[in-house]
């Protein structure tokens, strides 16, 4: 059998119920992230992008109609573990997550050195609060919010300071793996250069991988060393981030790629015609077939995913 | 004669009161601090800066929503005068308004239909076939179509794009000559953006239309507007032709900004980015002389910490820059950085 990578997951599926009928917003999705390395996920809004975070963290909504695969780490199935256990052992302990809008997901009547402190003390990983307030201060340090700063309510802070608060507080617990969803799209440029600084830091010091799950493709190349293209639910291409910034393979990609603005260039921009499909009613064959550029017969099948180089995985009929 | 300039603004100040137990006055938020420039007719000119740097201030200022403390406005040969109602009317029909976020801008209790007949209800065009007419025109302007399908539709039953077209064809309807655009595709998908952006310029090159766009995203502009300006602290530090000002930046806060700026290279992983120190100044107390100094690794101690600096000439025609460094001719930027 094929030795697992550090983080691998095997064909996830989250479905939600809802009163039009079944989003299959993770539809069968597979990869594997090596220890120490860090992906990108992209895609455009509603890609499911950000259900396959939750999916991976287990966060599940009420009205979760599906939730199968498996998940390894470290090669042990994630899956089989109760609710109970995957809270105590894994959530926040080894797999962290910095969700969209982190900085609006601060609580206002908390001081922020006791949110920080508070994964600590809940997964009774300190044995006195002393010992938390030390843990803080070193997650602090790490993502550069001055120390004074740990007395201090949420909206005293900027938005810049509340989402490196909200890094501290994925980090706090030193876990593998930390999901960043979102992690920049409502900073300022300068703002959003200083805490890619900060994270590209991190992953170098302390060896923790990043999921990055982001729209923005130009940001995204800061700290990633290989790249996933969701598409409805489904990744689309997956390969190492030189293969995917230098030249992507599926339409999708390039299409992608090619809408995103440039400074040093006059090139024409590129923009994708059309919609996504909606999740709740998904066209037959591929899915992005309607918008393709390079559509043929063979699109009205649903491609699978073809390993057209080592480690390039591409879902189109173009590299079979 | 005809003026060349569709709108003047001079040393136009929007300052806030700041009150205590509700009259005490305590202090001014400057968000708009003594700006003047020009927007030529069919014109369309670029406004770059961070959050809270006062540039929707000055949108809101040039449409009338706030009184400028201090300044004018003057449009097509018109000074502004915000007490005068009736000029207030007439000048607001020719000045159309693009918001940043289409969702919260739209009603969500209204159909397309009654959103795009408002404007012209309000400016007394009686005539519904007219309104009709001139919605379907506007419409297809924007590739709103089939027309007759979306009319009836409600702002959540659109997608982000179409929600924005809408918010701009709403601003389109009364025929406007002047259009400002606040981060109208910061909301937006980087795939719906470009088409958004090319369908403004297009609508731009037809009618003939002065555009003022408003961003922080410096990688758009290039593609949008052949003059920008760049504001930092409630002033415009830097002003100058796109092309000249993307590759040969002045002001070290534009060019902290440029560096700032990924562009998706898989070579990014191995280096840091040089950013500036610090957070933007609050403009209720703004530091003395050049907003930027305490961020500037260029400061001359002595004059960048006591004087604002003018704008001084650099480079090609058109491209001004307020900053110290450039008070000679040929100075500029030290080289041993």
């Amino acid at each position: 059998m094929e030795e697992r990578k550090y983080l691998d997951i095997e064909d996830i599926e989250l479905f939600f119920s809802t009163s039009e009928g079944t989003v299959r917003a993770v539809d069968k999705v597979s990869f594997g992230l090596p220890r120490g390395e860090s992906m990108v996920v992209v895609g455009e809004s509603g890609c499911g992008k950000s259900s396959l975070g939750n999916a991976i963290l287990r966060l599940l909504p009420r009205n979760t109609e599906k939730y199968e695969g498996h998940v390894f780490l470290n090669s042990e199935d994630l899956m089989s573990l109760s609710d109970e256990k995957f809270r105590h052992d894994i959530r926040w302990n080894r797999l962290a997550l910095v969700p969209q809008a982190a900085m609006n997901s601060l609580n206002p009547v908390i001081k922020v050195q006791d949110q920080v402190a508070e994964p600590l003390l809940v997964h009774d990983m300190v044995d006195n609060k002393e010992q938390a307030k030390d843990r803080v201060v070193k997650s602090f340090r790490r993502v550069g919010v001055p120390t004074d700063f740990l007395q201090r309510y949420p909206f005293e802070l900027s938005g810049g300071m509340k989402q490196r608060v909200s890094i501290a507080m994925s980090l706090v617990t030193e876990p593998d793996i930390v999901i960043l969803d979102e992690p920049t799209s409502a900073l300022d440029m300068l703002t959003q250069a200083n805490i890619m600084n900060v994270l590209k830091r991190i992953k170098e010091e302390l060896g923790i991988s990043f999921i990055l799950i982001t729209h923005d493709i130009g940001t995204s190349s800061e700290i990633a060393d290989r790249a996933a293209v969701m598409y409805a639910g489904q990744i689309v291409e997956y390969t190492d981030a030189r293969n995917f910034f230098g030249d992507p393979l599926h339409p999708y990609s390039i299409k992608l790629m090619s809408s995103v603005p440039r400074l040093d260039v006059d090139k024409d921009l590129d923009y994708i015609p059309g919609q996504p499909p909606s999740l709740l009613n998904l066209p037959e064959g591929c899915y992005f077939a309607e918008r393709c550029h390079k559509r043929f017969e063979k699109c009205s099948q649903e491609p699978p995913l073809f390993e057209v180089e080592d480690d390039w995985h591409v879902k189109c009929w173009l590299y079979k | 004669m005809a003026a060349k300039n569709l709108l003047e603004i001079e040393n136009l100040h929007t300052w806030f009161e700041l009150k205590k137990y509700g009259f005490v006055t305590v202090g001014n938020v400057r968000a708009v601090d003594n700006v003047s420039f020009t927007i030529e007719k069919g014109e369309a000119i670029s406004l770059v800066g961070e959050s809270g740097c006062g540039k929707s201030s000055l949108a809101k200022t040039i449409l009338g929503l706030y009184n400028p403390r201090e300044g004018h406005i003057n449009f097509a040969g018109t000074v502004l005068d915000s007490s005068d109602e009736e000029q207030m009317d007439w000048y607001r029909a020719k000045v159309g308004y693009v918001q940043q976020d289409p969702y919260g801008a739209l009603p969500p209790f209204m159909t397309l239909k009654k959103i795009l007949e408002e404007p012209m209800k309000i400016n007394g065009i009686k005539d519904s076939e007219e309104r009709i007419q001139r919605i379907k025109e506007t419409m297809e302007e924007l590739k709103l179509t089939p027309v007759d399908d979306f009319l009836s539709k409600f702002p959540h039953m659109l997608s982000g794009g179409q929600q924005q077209r809408t918010v701009i064809a709403r601003a389109l309807v009364l025929d406007p000559d002047l259009l400002i655009a606040d981060e109208p595709v910061s909301m937006l998908d980087a795939s719906v953006r470009i088409e958004i952006l090319e369908l403004l310029q297009k609508i731009q090159h037809e009618r003939d239309l002065s555009v003022m766009y408003i961003t922080h995203d410096l990688s758009t502009v290039r593609y949008f507007s052949k003059r920008i300006m760049v504001m930092y602290g409630g002033k415009i530090v830097e002003r100058s032709p796109v092309g000249d000002l993307l590759d040969n930046p002045a002001h070290p806060y534009s060019i902290a900004l440029l560096h700032a700026i990924s562009e998706p290279d898989a070579e990014n992983v191995d280096t840091y980015k040089e950013v500036p120190s610090g957070e933007p100044p609050s403009l209720l107390n703004p530091p003395e002389g050049c907003r930027f100094h305490p961020r500037c690794k260029y400061k001359i101690d002595g004059l960048c910490d006591e004087e604002i600096p003018p704008d001084f000439g650099c480079g090609m025609e058109g491209h001004q820059v307020a900053c110290w460094l450039y008070r000679q001719e040929g100075e500029g930027i030290p080289d041993d950085s």
